[in-house]
């Protein structure tokens, strides 16, 4: 089967600082199928191959249902596995159960939270294939869902679309500490579709060489009396490039709606750059929405007050690169993966030039 | 007070009504055919009495733009506009130059009077010199002698073309780009007049130079082309107002605007944009595409645009900012009041090129009706633009459930000695306040208006004094029945 849809270029206003169609080139993602391993898997919860027939009517349920992007719908067509997880109604999972994806090209996972569940999820990537990942996520009332994501660094293209809708007092919270690749781009589409529906995201990207990071996120305030707060944080050394694109969506008569957003990028390398583009789009009067975004250098206050304290600049500057990217750790709420965020983002930090 | 200061306050006392300036001067019109082709970028040209050299950059224009597709990023709908059934240059008929304004037709005067333009000594006073646009063909300057004295040019775009072709050979079309856009390519081709501004070097303009545009005939579109050029070590203000009648077709108006700063040179550059926006069902009203620019060309020069939307069914303008000299400036305070079915997509560039470069924004939006309200903005750093800085701040307010407010801002920073720092808040009129005020006896549409003037005050302040008054009683009544 051939699939008519086209790659997106910078022509395509979404994509802008992300040419995926030139970082591909001709040879464009393929069509191979790439994998997504689960573990461990504690008992109670249901776990199916999506290459596999007969799928169970859960996964008919929500499977394909939330992708919203270009890319993530050649994912859809074109992947032929994958992994579907679900956490039945009233099931707290204390520790974290990893999705580990791997391998070159396309693949697809689906987690379906149901009623008053709770889980940990892990995400890692493989740094060494080219791959479109595509994960569906879905939260329902009363249940809580905490997400961290670490993409290291890698050499090839790899994009992912994350697809959340979150019901009635659902919780999410999502940590994306990115690295950078030859192109990463993660794009969370979140849709807040039940009254006290709450979603927190925070990321970290430390990028060095010529490292490119993409964080784009679109938050839908479906209904009123919701939350979404989003801090994310770029430190961009060498020649990388640091993009936050996140839209934040308040739909017509969704009264109560609560709405925050910042994103700050530090410059560190003469020809590193940052784009960053917080976007409102507001159809209901009575809501609070706000974003702040900001670039720049190392407060140059702060360096003196720690320079005259004693402290050498280069680990006075050290430390104030580690402060400023801190505020985005510290809502991690498993300890053990917090750890694992900030070990990583420490030895990123040593290869920027500082 | 000033005889002109209390003219402005009699004008604005007046303005207490619905649109008043939807009223339709009965002049006898001369037109172009209708439709748009090679013939009508000649007929224009030939009107105008242009040389060849203009013919050939219009018809260029005019070929470029019949390659050229209709943008529709901008957060605006509307029915597809039929360039072929409009009309593209309309003069009102048997105007040879005036000498004085006692030959100027009284039909038009008595328009200009409604208008609240003070066009006869009270101008004296008021210190303002007007070049009023009458339907694409100025006609009456004043003041002229005064700024002569100067070394001021300041005259119709066609008079410029005439009588000084080498400046206006220089300067057209070097901000804004014959190929920059499908409607600034348009105007290209088929702009009708507009107003040339030269400020020699050294020079402080003597007085505020001020235009007023109107549309009059019905289906014209107005392609006003303006170029301001500041050289070395001048200042100008420049203050433009806008008013169109009644309509109720929707009319096409494509303006171009370039301002140019060379060396130590300052640019302030003013609009109070009030064409009619439509009735309250969005029947009718302007279609306001515009490209301004502004070129920070010399070392430590600045350009500073403020402007107050409050007009126009849709507007879809960008006024920007290229700071290619060093240690040059930028400034951009905006007000968009969209009520009814009102669309307005406006906000600005501020491209950093030099060193030392700075940038300031304030946007003001405020929603209400059905409108829908859009800040879309650009700041970004180049490499070579050591220790840029940009301030942002936009703030949307939402009157009403039906309306909507937006925000798209761009920022890029190439340079890690540059601080960009964006601010952005979007909310309704705090309960509080109001209540406040009811309490004070305030009734509830006046208290609207004076919580919004406070809301906008930031960019008010920056209106010259003349148009800060009347700006402030145009946002209340751009609200009226937004309430209640």
């Amino acid at each position: 089967m051939t699939v008519a849809l086209a790659l997106p270029t910078r022509r395509v206003e979404e994509w802008k600082y992300s040419d995926l169609a030139r970082a591909l080139g001709d040879v464009g993602f393929g069509d191979d199928s790439a994998e997504v391993l689960a573990g461990p898997v504690p008992a109670g919860v249901e776990v199916f191959a999506l290459d596999e027939p007969n799928r169970p009517d859960w996964v008919k349920a929500h499977y394909g249902k939330l992708s919203a992007n270009v890319v993530s719908a050649i994912s859809l067509a074109k992947a032929r596995g994958g992994i579907a997880l679900r956490i039945p109604k009233g099931k707290i999972i204390e520790d974290p159960v990893t999705l580990d994806f791997a391998g070159k090209g396309h693949v697809r996972a689906l987690l379906v939270l149901e009623e008053g569940a709770a889980l940990t999820l892990f995400e890692r990537c493989d740094a060494a294939e080219t791959r479109n990942a595509g994960l569906e996520i879905v939260v329902a009332p009363n249940a809580r869902l905490d997400h961290v994501r670490i993409s290291p660094v890698s050499g090839v293209v790899q994009v992912e679309e994350v697809s959340i809708t979150l019901a009635r007092d659902a919780f999410y919270h999502g940590h994306f500490a990115n690295f950078g690749a030859r192109l990463s781009r993660i794009e969370l589409a979140i849709t807040l579709d039940g009254e006290g529906a709450e979603a927190h995201l925070s990321g970290v990207s430390v990028l060095s060489g010529d490292a490119h990071a993409d964080v784009t996120t679109h938050v839908t305030h479906a209904v009123g009396r919701t939350l979404s707060t989003q801090l994310f944080k770029k430190v961009v050394g060498g020649n990388g490039q640091a993009v936050y694109q996140g839209k934040v969506t308040v739909a017509h008569g969704a009264d109560g709606a609560d709405s925050r957003q910042t994103a700050k990028a530090l410059l560190l390398g003469m020809r590193a750059e940052a784009d960053l583009k917080p976007e409102l789009e507001i159809f209901a009067d009575d809501v609070k929405c706000a974003h702040g975004a900001a670039v720049g250098d190392l407060d140059s206050d702060s360096l003196f007050y720690l320079r005259a304290r004693g402290i050498p600049e280069k680990e006075a500057r050290h430390l104030l690169i580690h402060a400023f990217l801190e505020d985005a750790l510290t809502d991690v709420t498993n300890a053990d993966l917090r750890e694992q965020v900030r070990g990583a983002v420490s030895t990123a930090l040593d290869q920027v030039a500082t | 007070m000033s005889s002109a200061a209390l003219e402005t306050k009699e004008t604005v006392a007046g303005l207490g009504e619905k649109y008043k300036y939807g009223f339709v001067t009965d002049i006898e019109m001369e037109r172009a055919p209708k439709g748009l082709s090679e013939d009508t970028v000649r007929y224009i040209s030939a009107k105008k009495g242009e040389q060849e050299w203009m013919l050939e950059w219009r018809l260029a224009a005019f070929r470029r733009w019949l390659s050229m597709k209709e943008p529709n990023w901008a957060r605006v709908r509307y029915p597809a506009i039929d360039y072929q059934n409009a009309y593209y240059y309309a003069a009102p008929k048997n105007t040879p130059l005036k000498q004085s304004l006692d030959e100027v037709d009284p039909k038009l005067l008595e328009t200009y009077k409604k208008l609240g333009i003070p066009l006869h000594e009270q101008m004296a006073l008021a210190g303002v010199a007007v070049d009023a646009v009458f339907d694409s063909v100025s006609v009456a300057t004043t003041f002229k002698e005064k700024l002569n004295e100067a070394g001021v040019i300041f005259c119709p775009m066609s008079e410029a073309i005439r009588d000084y072709p080498e400046l206006v050979k220089k300067y057209l079309g070097s901000v804004v780009p014959v190929t920059d856009n499908f409607f600034a390519t348009l105007n290209s081709a088929v702009f009708s007049d507009g107003t040339f501004v030269y400020v020699p070097k050294g020079v402080r303009c003597p007085m505020e130079l001020s235009t007023y545009f109107r549309i009059n005939a019905s289906e014209t579109g107005q392609f006003e082309r303006t170029i301001i050029v500041a050289d070395e070590g001048s200042y100008v203000s420049y203050l433009e107002g806008c008013t169109a009648p009644k309509r109720d077709e929707n009319q096409l108006h494509a303006a171009v605007v370039e301002l140019v700063a060379l060396d130590n040179a300052e640019i302030k550059y003013s609009t109070v944009q009030n064409w009619y926006p439509g009735d309250e069902n969005g029947l009718g009203g302007i279609y306001n595409f515009v490209t301004k620019r502004g070129d920070c060309r010399g070392v430590r020069s600045k350009i500073s645009w403020t402007q107050v939307e409050t007009g126009s069914a849709i507007t879809w303008k960008y006024p920007s900012c290229i700071l290619r000299g060093d240690e040059s400036v930028g400034e951009f305070y905006s007000i968009a009041i969209a009520n009814n079915f009102q669309q307005a997509d406006t906000g600005t560039k501020m491209i950093h090129l030099g060193k030392n470069t700075r940038s300031r924004i304030i946007a003001k939006g405020i929603s209400a009706g059905k409108a829908q309200n859009t800040y879309r903005g650009l700041v970004s750093v180049y490499g070579k633009a050591e220790n840029a800085r940009n301030f942002t701040q936009c703030d949307s307010l939402l009157i009403g459930r039906d309306c909507g407010a937006h925000t798209v801002p761009y920022i890029e920073s190439r340079n890690p000695s540059a601080r960009i720092e964006h601010e952005a808040t979007t909310s309704k009129i705090a309960e509080d306040q109001l209540f406040y005020c009811l309490q004070r006896g305030i009734a509830q549409e006046e208290a609207v208006a004076l919580i919004v003037n406070g809301f906008c005050k930031e960019v008010l302040q920056q209106l010259p004094m003349e148009f800060a008054v009347e700006a402030q009683k145009l946002v209340g009544i751009s609200l009226e029945g937004s309430v209640g």
